[in-house]
């Protein structure tokens, strides 16, 4: 099975915060970013002497790192004692096997995400969750698997600028499709990833059929037809930052972004100009997984999750990053300007759909081959 | 002490220049060359899947129609400046040849961000334009063929004016003069006595900005919004999104070979040697 998960989507969520929080610190966060992308840091953050008790929380680097700690590690070490620390390397499914089949397994606790659960799980170097002390009802439905379970959401949605089409708002794909009614530039992502969702939709199938639409090749094929008929209106996004740019340089007036970078548009973009509709939109998971024989045992991790369902805490969370609490009791206690952004309120929740890493890892690469077919051909 | 022989005394100087290609460019493109075709699996299959798919057809014409586009774009624009610093600047000479060569100062990545800011749906061009009442809603001048071509054209103009202007200095005025004083018009002397003078500048001048154009990535990839999938992008694309280094290596083989190609056909309607290497 290949690898579905999105790195780029978990790394472009470290920029965000990078960008948002700490301008003044970027070159040193970037450079740590950048060296955990490379794969440079386990190395050196290895600590064959790390003490008992303490817990190595590892996620992809950035400011997400400093937003992990304050948030969740810190609040936990003030309650039990424990020391818990952020590394911010990067735990990609190879690093993690070669740890456990190393035999020098430093990480407790890693930020996966569901295709690399299940591969990893299917390798045999993570551990089951020990669902008897994290709760299986305050993750979201189809995020609690055998060995991963999930620790927040980040969403595909419908991104749209009032001002520019006039005050006259897309609410579907299939409006997105309609270029007379909704004049101007589209933004898809360089990458079948979350948009053939979108296609699938505007061929007027409904939302919860997307995938089983998607099961065949005809199906692949019919979806793909789709962005060939829209091209002439698409521009291409191949970063997190690059589909921001496209919005605050008016460049387009619809797009399927991340929420993430949604988040942070309604802040940037004045007033009346941006418009976010999770209608239609893709959920997708970050998922924690513990490898295998982590020094700080079973228990002490298990415990640790479940501080991590904390609703509270994870309402701090899509405040300071914009990614969603997993959490669904933690939707109530989100502040209701905010509210609109969440990609797992229950409102949201409703029209959106969970992206299906089986599928990926299946069709992924020959959709790719086509949707560039599509795009110049 | 013994006396070097000369051949060799010149071979130690280029050594070290050469040890640098050797190690740093032609040992990379040999390990390109083994990853095409033994990754994922030993053989031809990346050359076949390259062969099959209409996206790399499709790809490849649109690498050669930009740079062909750019190619022609810069020899009628570089000719006129050219031909004006040879025959007219005289004092102003050295300030004209320094703004040919000044863009050469600013990084690529910086002048493709700059066309952004102008070519942008309110970048100034459109603002300007729109201020003026002379168009209603905004021109699509990037993020498609359009504005990687005029980017390009940029970005290549000083490549094919300075061999061009090597050329045109070189070239006596005394010939047009003797034509006219026979009695040919301006445009007859300049047409048949100036202009074939000046063919080995321009085929030198086009070689480089056409072989230089096939490569391309920056200015496309930045200005092409996804759209206009040079080749160079889409290895980007194969390695970067898909870790896909079998057939990244198998389009970089065959960008390789098509340039090659280029050269050849060229060569055989060019003198290469006279114009690469004989430059008056």
């Amino acid at each position: 099975m290949t690898d579905t998960t999105d790195f780029e989507a978990k790394r472009d969520i470290a920029e965000i915060a990078v960008e948002r929080y700490k301008q003044g610190r970027l070159t040193r966060r970037g450079f740590i970013a950048a060296m955990g992308a490379l794969g440079i840091l386990p190395a050196l953050g290895s600590r064959a002497t790390a003490q008992a008790k303490e817990i190595i929380v590892v996620n992809w680097g950035g400011t997400a790192k400093d937003v992990l700690q304050e948030v969740l590690c810190d609040t936990y070490t003030a309650e039990t004692g424990i020391p818990v620390t952020v590394d911010g390397s990067g735990p990609s499914a190879g690093k993690i096997r070669a740890m456990v089949e190393s035999g020098a397994v430093v990480w407790d606790l890693c930020d996966s995400g569901a295709g690399s659960a299940i591969i990893l799980e299917q390798q045999g170097v993570t551990q089951p969750i020990d669902y008897s002390i994290v709760d299986k009802s305050k993750v979201l439905d189809g995020t609690a698997y055998t060995n991963g379970v999930g620790n927040y959401v980040y969403s595909y949605v419908l991104a749209t600028n009032p001002k520019l089409l006039g005050g006259n708002v897309p609410q579907t794909w299939e409006d997105v499709w309609n270029t007379k009614d909704f004049p101007g530039m589209r933004t898809f992502r360089k990458s079948v990833r979350g948009m053939l969702e979108s296609a699938t939709q505007a061929r007027g199938v409904p939302l919860a059929e997307v995938y089983d639409a998607l099961g065949t090749e005809d199906g692949i094929k019919a979806s793909i037809a789709k962005f060939r008929e829209l091209r002439e209106n698409i521009i291409v996004w191949g970063s997190g930052s690059d589909s921001q740019n496209l919005f605050l340089q008016e460049e387009v007036a619809i797009g399927n972004i991340w929420s993430t970078r949604a988040h942070l548009l309604k802040d940037q973009m004045p007033e009346g100009s941006f418009n976010v509709s999770f209608n239609g939109g893709v959920i997708a998971p970050g998922i924690w997984v513990v490898p295998k024989d982590n020094p700080a045992g079973s228990d002490e991790v298990m415990k640790f999750i479940a501080h991590g369902q904390n609703p509270e805490l994870q309402v701090q969370w899509l405040e300071k990053i914009g990614s969603g609490p997993i959490n669904p009791e933690a939707a109530a206690m989100v502040p209701p300007e905010l509210a609109p952004f969440n990609p797992s309120s229950p409102e949201n929740l409703a029209t959106q759909i969970i992206y299906k890493d089986e599928w990926y890892a299946k069709n992924q690469i020959s959709a790719e081959e086509l949707y560039v077919d599509a795009l110049i051909n | 002490m013994p006396r070097v022989p000369e051949k060799l005394s010149y071979w130690m100087l280029v050594l070290p220049a050469l040890a640098i290609m050797v190690i740093f460019y032609i040992v990379p493109v040999l390990g390109i060359w083994k990853i095409a075709v033994t990754e994922p699996v030993a053989g031809f299959g990346n050359f076949e899947k390259m062969a099959a798919s209409s996206a790399v057809k499709t790809s490849f014409i649109i690498t050669f129609r930009v740079a062909a586009v750019t190619t022609l774009g810069c020899l009628l624009l570089g000719y006129i400046v050219a031909y004006a610093i040879s025959n007219y600047a005289s004092r102003l000479t050295p300030l004209m040849v320094a703004l040919v060569i000044l863009p050469f100062w600013v990084s690529v990545l910086i002048r493709s961000f700059s066309w952004i800011v102008l070519l942008g749906r309110s970048g100034i061009v459109n603002d300007a334009l729109r201020d003026a009442g002379l168009i209603d809603a905004p021109l699509k001048l990037m993020h498609n063929e359009f504005g990687v071509v005029i980017a390009m054209i940029h970005v290549m103009l000083p490549f094919a004016v300075l061999p061009m202007l090597t050329n045109m200095r070189g070239i006596s005025g005394a010939y047009v003069q003797a034509a006219r004083s026979l009695g040919a018009g301006e445009w007859y002397a300049f047409r048949n006595v100036y202009f074939p003078q000046t063919m080995p500048g321009v085929m030198s001048g086009a070689l480089l900005v056409f072989v230089l154009s096939l490569g391309f990535y920056v200015t496309p990839a930045l200005l092409g919004g996804g759209r206009v999938l040079m080749i160079s992008e889409y290895i980007t694309y194969q390695i970067q999104e898909f870790l896909n280094w079998g057939l990244g290596s198998a389009l970089s083989v065959a960008l390789l070979i098509a340039t090659a190609l280029v050269l050849l056909v060229a060569a055989r309607f060019v003198n290469l040697r006279a114009t690469l290497l004989d430059r008056k």
